[in-house]
């Protein structure tokens, strides 16, 4: 057959996992997909026109587990998303699906990319996919090949080219629900993972001191510094004194706390509820010093510019931490 | 005994308050932030990161597109931290800049866009708490909160120019200003 060449996939806007890199080999040769009812998904024939790999339809015949180099599903999380992971054959989603439905936990970056059309696949070694307007000639000779050659087609859900109103309609539909779908999904994750979680430890933390009398302590060292804001602007400096906010950074927790009790002391009325404005920048004046090398990473910055960046960054909060503050401070005004 | 009983009930009231505390959060604020959430979530997915990417492009040129029109933009489509990765766009020089605006970004816009910066709302919320319980609204706040964050963290990035500078002279090195063609 064809020689096989291996791709890099990608995952697509609101997409999950990979990248994943492809390489077929003499036994694993071939590329099975599993979507909407038999209609050949997008990427698809880009897949097969830069791997060489074959096609075959989940729907009409079934293959070895072992021929299977890759398999495309437009599970919207449910089940089939994660029987391919499960048993580790790399699994491209072109539904905007990530780590869902009862087999979730088999669903890792390393094996699993959703979201995916042909503009998340490419060549592994970096050159780009041949240009756009030539693929589409190549691509319908070799699915004629296919699908007349090797497979008892029933003639309606594979004619993919001249898909249905009806068919293209549901397609649609189909993603926009599942989009929101996910977006739900991602969203109740958020808030289980993260939200929920710091509400109970800030909670605990809250029962215990308005529960024993150290609340009274801290608003009595608090109140001096949030309540007015020289003492603000205090705060705001000292967050920001480099070094000292890296150390303070980390998940946001010591900011996050020190605003429920200030916020604590606003509304038992010790601190004027304007003053929420100006506070709210300075427990903040330290905001994401310690991340600064993994933020700079993100960008892709050279080894060079996070050792400037990082020095720099934290400067520059110290140096504007009190400006802002007295911004906001002077925005207060009228406010409540 | 009746210290002891006294003791037990009083640490027992620890917990009852805190429990007081949390089921007024997860009945009062998850469910306005979950129904939130969905909807940019949804928002986000079906625009899709390459557009931010072309808007990306375009903003590096000036100072205010840099450091107030686009760290708003990505962190409200990227939310924190991906926003940061469209760092990738400028010049060396002015990654440390935009970082140093594109992190605050994601507070300041929190009080509107609780999606941004999920994990780490309790900064706002927090203090936001204490003006509800006073019977107030905090869409003011907010909106205030936003305002004087676009204008802070203009001059919080454009201050990093600055300090760049500075660290460069200081570690003698300099950064390149142009942006490198790939």
């Amino acid at each position: 057959m064809a020689e096989y060449k291996s791709i890099r996939v990608v995952h697509g806007a609101g997409g999950f996992g990979g990248p994943l890199t492809i390489t077929p080999t003499e036994q694993r040769n071939k590329v099975m997909y599993i979507t909407g009812g038999g209609a050949e998904p997008e990427c698809l024939a880009k897949i097969v026109e830069l791997t060489g790999l074959e096609p075959v339809n989940g729907f009409k015949t079934n293959c070895p587990e072992e021929e299977l180099a890759l398999v495309i599903i437009d599970c919207g999380g449910t089940l089939r998303c994660g029987i391919y992971p499960k048993k580790r054959i790399p699994t491209i989603n072109v539904m905007p699906v990530g780590k869902s439905g009862p087999m979730a936990q088999f669903i890792t970056e390393d094996i699993y990319v959703s979201a995916v059309t042909s503009k998340q696949v490419s060549l592994a070694d970096g050159a780009e996919a041949p240009a756009a307007e030539e693929k589409p000639a190549e691509e319908k000779k070799t699915e004629g090949v296919k699908f007349s050659a090797d497979k008892k087609v029933s003639e309606t859900l594979a004619s993919q080219e001249k898909k249905s109103l009806v068919t293209v309609i549901g397609l649609g539909a189909g993603k926009v629900v599942n989009t929101f779908y996910q977006a739900a999904r991602d969203a109740i994750q958020t808030c289980i993972t993260t939200l929920l979680p710091f509400m109970g430890f800030v909670s605990l933390l809250i029962g215990i001191i308005n529960g024993s009398g150290f609340g009274d302590a801290f608003a009595s060292v608090l109140t001096p510094l949030a309540g007015n804001i020289g003492g603000l602007v205090i705060l705001g400096i000292v967050c920001s004194i480099p070094g000292l906010s890296a150390l303070l950074g980390p998940g946001a927790v010591i900011a996050q706390i020190v605003g429920t009790l200030v916020g604590a002391e606003i509304g038992k009325g010790n601190i004027a509820p304007q003053l929420a404005l100006p506070a709210l920048f300075a427990i903040n004046t330290q905001g994401a010093c310690d991340f600064i090398p993994v933020g700079l990473g993100l960008a892709e910055a050279e080894t060079e510019t996070i050792e400037v960046g990082v020095v720099s960054v934290m400067y520059s909060r110290f140096a504007t931490g009190w400006i802002r503050v007295l911004l906001a401070y002077a925005a207060s005004f009228g406010l409540y | 005994m009746d210290f002891i009983v006294k003791l037990a009930s009083g640490f027992m009231n620890l917990f009852t308050l805190g429990g007081t505390q949390f089921v007024s959060w997860v009945t009062g604020i998850i469910p306005t932030i979950v129904m939130l959430l969905i909807l940019m979530n949804a928002i986000i997915a079906l625009v899709g990161d390459e557009k931010i990417e072309k808007v990306a492009r375009i903003c590096t040129g000036n100072p205010i597109l840099r450091y107030m029109v686009l760290p708003f933009v990505s962190a409200f489509m990227l939310g924190n931290p991906m926003a940061l990765s469209i760092g990738k766009f400028m010049p060396e020089f002015y990654k440390p800049c935009y970082y140093a605006s594109a992190t605050y970004h994601c507070h300041t816009n929190n009080g509107i866009f609780p999606h941004i910066n999920a994990s780490e709302l309790f900064i706002w919320l927090g203090i936001a708490n204490g003006v509800t319980a006073l019977g107030l609204s905090t869409v003011p706040l907010a909106v205030r909160y936003l305002l004087v964050g676009l204008v802070a963290n203009f001059i919080s990035g454009w201050a990093t120019e600055f300090t760049t500078k500075l660290v460069e002279k200081q570690q003698g090195v300099k950064l390149s200003r142009e942006l490198k063609v790939k």
